[in-house]
């Protein structure tokens, strides 16, 4: 008897504290909303409309780099350099009257702790000039499409195109191999009919690279031969079995530096001496201190949509001797040059902005999407009105140097490779 | 063909350095019933300390540090954290999943220490090759087979011809009747542990070197691949483990090298190939190759 008359007691009791934690819960949640919303959006500050992360005195920028992960090396030398780009600028006043402050977050490549540390800045800043990590910019895409952030992501897939918030900068992973097989018919003597390798990663860097160099190889004639490898592979002694077995006239590599180190250190010692040539990620300036150095230096080119850190661009070398001064014993690699430039193109978009009377996160974008011609004298102009085409179409080709600062120096001066309009136009 | 000839080196130069990974596996089961999933990072400590240590001491000063710190960690770590769990089964399941917090904690540290770095362990072979009739081979992989040959070959006399191999193998056979016959079996299994510990920093040498670039953060993944190799050879094997490691080793050198004739399994196939070989060999003899069919009283 006691028990049946127990039950529903319990069951009523239970109830209600479901419904006493609804309730919490909507008044947390509405507490929440209100202090987001209410305070920030549509405010005006002397004439300025202002939104999350811009207040009278300071303009707030967000970074999710990784500083613990496997792009640590990456990671801080972006934020160091747009830390740097934040100093020099509130050294000359900072933009719109206000000062730059750039809340950094790591990750460490983790897309939970990315996506538990979005949500922790998102509300109190108002653009994320660094997010480090194709599954990072993926998991994110949605809450940042909706916040209307503008966001410059560190990962070239064509897959980030087309969102009015995201801008990846410069070139694409598969425009770049359309270069590089251009590249090895008119300097390598590849003719039709021969084979090439292309090596990439699982994922969309890989994925969107062979997109590109087998659209440019049919083009051309030439025949590709893809082996998808993962991160955790470095010994890549098989696959140059592979490449070997098949004939192959030249590689393309799109993967780490250690997978670029041991092909082409691997290819060499067996006699495979063909031209390889990497996506910008393939390389980092460790690489010419391994034993696979002087086969790097003798076989490897990078394409990349910026130039070499030791180039003579009167930008890069002004950036490269202030970056040295402030931090002596970091390296100085493409990190660097593409945070400092996303950093300035960042601060172009905001000045825009403010000189059209507003520093919300619509203006920003609105801004930002003005840009028909964004040059930083740091590398090519770039066009950021077509939200569906890559910023930027030229590349450059770099060749491996020890000696030379970052490792690497221009082989070749930016230019737009024939085919790739068509190429644009037919995706 | 010569291609052919090139990855049956290739994988039985890779399949020596699982063995070696694989055997620390094998003679941690067989002394404690644990299995070390913080063998890859004791795989990458070993390395570490190389890499740190050769600039100073050379690198066969630094290589037999690191072999002596890592075996004296992994000697360590079972005496001090796992024996204090007891010794039977129901303690070594409890204490296969410590060593997974272990493997976090070890890890994570050394993947700060690490960073984005590429370590050179500075190894005498470089990447110099040499020539066999048609087939060119790394030298580092020559050295993998011949050292991995000898380390294994000592491994097994330790274990037929030492007190200390004796009663191990008495203590894998039966826990209780060995502490009864007055075996200690806390140091058998301090003892085992630091064994696999010096094979580990050992190992790391060989996966860092030539056709590698040298030692990453995640070095000690590779050592997951040996898992397969000792499962399949049978878990409480030695003999099993070298020959399932030899096995994996060319499974994953010949699919990988021939992918292009094997296509038709599918792209990225090399990777799955391990695991596709142990569950066949399992499905055949559940045991393992050289397991012991376990006895069941009815």
């Amino acid at each position: 008897m006691n028990t049946t008359h127990s039950r529903p007691r319990t069951r009523h009791r239970t109830a209600g504290t479901v419904l006493a934690g609804t309730l919490a819960l909507l008044l947390a949640a509405t507490g929440c909303s209100s202090k987001a919303d209410g305070g920030d959006d549509g405010r005006t500050d002397g004439g300025l409309r202002t939104g999350p992360g811009v207040d009278a005195k300071t303009i707030r920028l967000g970074a999710l780099t990784d500083l613990t992960g496997p792009y640590a090396t990456l990671g801080k030398s972006i934020v160091q350099a747009q830390q740097m780009w934040a100093e020099e600028t509130n050294a000359r006043g900072g933009i719109c009257d206000r000062k730059i402050e750039i809340v950094v977050k790591d990750h460490g490549y983790d897309v939970q702790k990315a996506v538990t540390a979005y949500a922790d800045i998102a509300p109190d800043v108002v653009a994320l000039p660094q997010v480090i990590g194709s599954p990072v910019v993926a998991a994110l895409l949605d809450d940042i499409e909706r916040a209307g952030m503008l966001t410059f992501p560190q990962a070239w897939a064509a897959s980030l195109l087309g969102k009015d918030a995201i801008q990846v900068l410069g070139t694409t992973y598969d425009v770049d191999m359309i270069a590089a097989v251009e590249f090895l018919t008119r300097t390598k003597g590849l003719k039709k009919g021969d084979t090439v390798g292309h090596v990439y990663f699982e994922g969309d860097y890989g994925a969107n690279a062979l997109e590109g160099s087998t659209w440019a190889a049919k083009r051309a004639g030439l025949k590709v031969t893809g082996l998808k490898i993962k991160a955790t592979d470095t010994d890549l002694s098989a696959q140059v079995s592979a490449l070997r077995a098949e004939g192959v006239k030249a590689v393309l590599i799109s993967a780490g530096p250690a997978q670029t180190a041991s092909l082409v250190g691997v290819a060499a010692s067996r006699g495979l001496r063909v031209p390889v040539v990497s996506s910008a990620p393939g390389f980092a300036p460790q690489l010419m201190k391994t034993p696979a150095a002087p086969a790097l230096a003798a076989l490897l080119n990078v394409v990349s949509a910026a130039p070499a850190v030791s180039s003579d661009l009167p930008g890069v070398k002004r950036m490269v001797a202030s970056y040295r001064k402030k931090y002596p014993d970091s390296p100085v690699d493409s990190g660097v040059l593409s945070g400092y430039n996303a950093a300035q193109l960042m601060g172009a978009d905001l000045e825009k902005a403010c000189e059209a009377g507003g520093l919300t996160r619509e203006d920003v974008v609105t801004a930002h999407r003005s840009q028909k011609n964004a040059d930083t004298g740091l590398g090519t102009a770039q066009d950021f009105s077509d939200v569906d085409r890559p910023a930027s179409v030229e590349t450059y080709v770099l060749k491996p140097d020890a000696e030379a600062v970052g490792g690497v120096v221009n082989a070749e001066e930016a230019h737009t490779v024939p085919g790739v309009e068509e190429y644009l136009s037919a995706r | 063909m010569t291609g052919f000839l090139d990855n049956v080196l290739g994988g039985l130069a890779l399949g020596a350095v699982y063995a070696l990974v694989a055997l620390g596996f094998v003679v941690i089961f067989k002394a404690s019933g644990v299995l070390n999933f913080a063998h890859g990072s004791l795989l990458l400590l070993g390395g570490y300390l190389v890499a740190v240590l050769h600039d100073d001491l050379g690198f066969a000063g630094a290589l037999a540090l690191a072999v002596l710190a890592t075996a004296a960690l992994a000697g360590a770590l079972d005496r001090f954290l796992l024996q204090r769990g007891g010794q039977d089964a129901h303690a070594a399941h409890v204490q296969t999943i410590v060593t997974i917090g272990v493997d976090i904690v070890l890890l994570t540290d050394l993947a700060r220490r690490i960073g984005g770095d590429l370590l050179t362990l500075g190894d005498p072979w470089g990447d110099a090759v040499t020539e066999l009739g048609p087939v060119t081979v790394a030298d580092s992989r020559l050295a993998a087979i011949v050292v991995s040959a000898v380390v294994i070959g000592g491994v097994f006399a330790l274990f037929r011809f030492t007190s200390w191999g004796l009663s191990l193998r008495a203590a894998a056979e039966d826990l209780e009747a060995a502490a009864l016959m007055g075996v200690r079996l806390g140091r058998v299994r301090a003892g085992a542990w630091c064994l696999a510990g010096a094979l580990a920093a050992l190992a790391a040498v060989f996966l860092a070197a030539f056709p590698a670039p040298g030692l990453e953060r995640t070095t000690g993944q590779i050592a997951l691949n040996a898992f397969p190799a000792a499962i399949l050879g049978g878990l409480a094997s030695p003999a099993g483990a070298l020959a399932g490691s030899l096995i994996i080793g060319l499974t994953e050198a010949l699919v990988v090298g021939h992918q292009s004739e094997l296509h038709v399994l599918g792209e990225g196939f090399g990777d799955v190939a391990p695991y596709a070989v142990m569950l066949l060999v399992l499905l055949v003899r559940p045991t393992g190759l050289f397991g012991a069919k376990g006895t069941a009283r009815v």
